[in-house]
């Protein structure tokens, strides 16, 4: 049994986004490498000259070179913002850690009351003594 | 539902940032093969094998943490805290401390005599 909770829209259309972004991004880092290879093939001469031809198909292969770094980037932009997002909203790991650090403090804050009254224990039977010290001399 | 710890899915996406570099390490090759001049067709099928795998990687992996966060995500910001442990906490050591403070003082008085 699946339980969705609601999600508000704009975090539906945040998510939608993530979705869209990252199809994008891997669908041009494919696209341009294709077309990279393609270019790579040696045609017969054409209208233009070899030379031309040649210098067109450099050009060509910078910008699709230069588009899949492009894209390659907005990944890792696109997991930057997933990590943001997974720190911010994943409630799981979020009340887990709250769990565990309030866990800590309160053992911490226990071994403190346990020490001090153990403390106080032993207090009590030596003050005894240092009171009978005090009222018997002429200090008081 | 098995649920990973934030510490996981974090480290999941670090390796998915090293993966995608390796996309773009194994295209370079790829082409680089190509460059020579006689390209070794072995070696140019090994790397855009790796290329094509290390995206397919990328992609599922990225599609399965976004999968993840359209299912626990609200649109409400999280208002959980451990302050009120952690000011307890704050208490005892205070508690300590005075203590710590009285002790020293009848150490002092022990010691050295009540001073006139």
């Amino acid at each position: 049994m699946s339980q969705q909770r609601g999600i508000t829209q704009s975090k539906e259309s945040l998510l939608k986004s993530y979705n869209k972004r990252l199809k994008d991004d891997v669908k041009s880092i494919l696209d341009n490498f294709t077309e990279i290879l393609k270019a790579a093939k040696v045609e017969e001469q054409n209208q233009v000259s070899t030379l031309t031809q040649s210098d067109q198909a450099r050009y060509e292969m910078h910008v699709r070179a230069a588009n899949i770094v492009r894209a390659g980037e907005s990944l890792m932009k696109l997991v930057s913002d997933l990590k943001t997002f997974l720190i911010l909203n994943d409630f799981p790991s979020v009340n887990e850690g709250i769990n565990q650090r309030t866990q800590q403090l309160k053992a911490i804050q226990a071994e403190c009351d346990t020490k001090l009254l153990a403390l106080r224990d032993d207090m009590a039977a030596d003050l005894y003594d240092l009171e009978e010290e005090y009222y018997s001399s002429r200090y008081k | 539902m098995a649920s990973s710890s934030a510490v996981e899915r974090l480290q999941a996406l670090e390796s998915i940032e090293k993966e995608i570099a390796a996309v773009l390490q194994n295209a370079g090759l790829a082409v680089q093969e190509l460059c020579k001049d006689k390209p070794n067709e072995r070696q140019l099928d090994r790397h855009t094998g790796q290329f094509l795998k290390s995206l397919q990687d990328v992609e599922s992996g990225l599609s399965q943490e976004i999968n993840y966060l359209t299912q626990v995500a609200t649109g409400q910001p999280h208002e959980g805290s451990s302050y009120s442990a952690q000011k307890e906490t704050q208490m005892a050591l205070h508690r300590v401390e005075h203590a710590k403070k009285r002790l020293a003082d009848l150490n002092t008085v022990c010691t050295q005599g009540p001073q006139q």
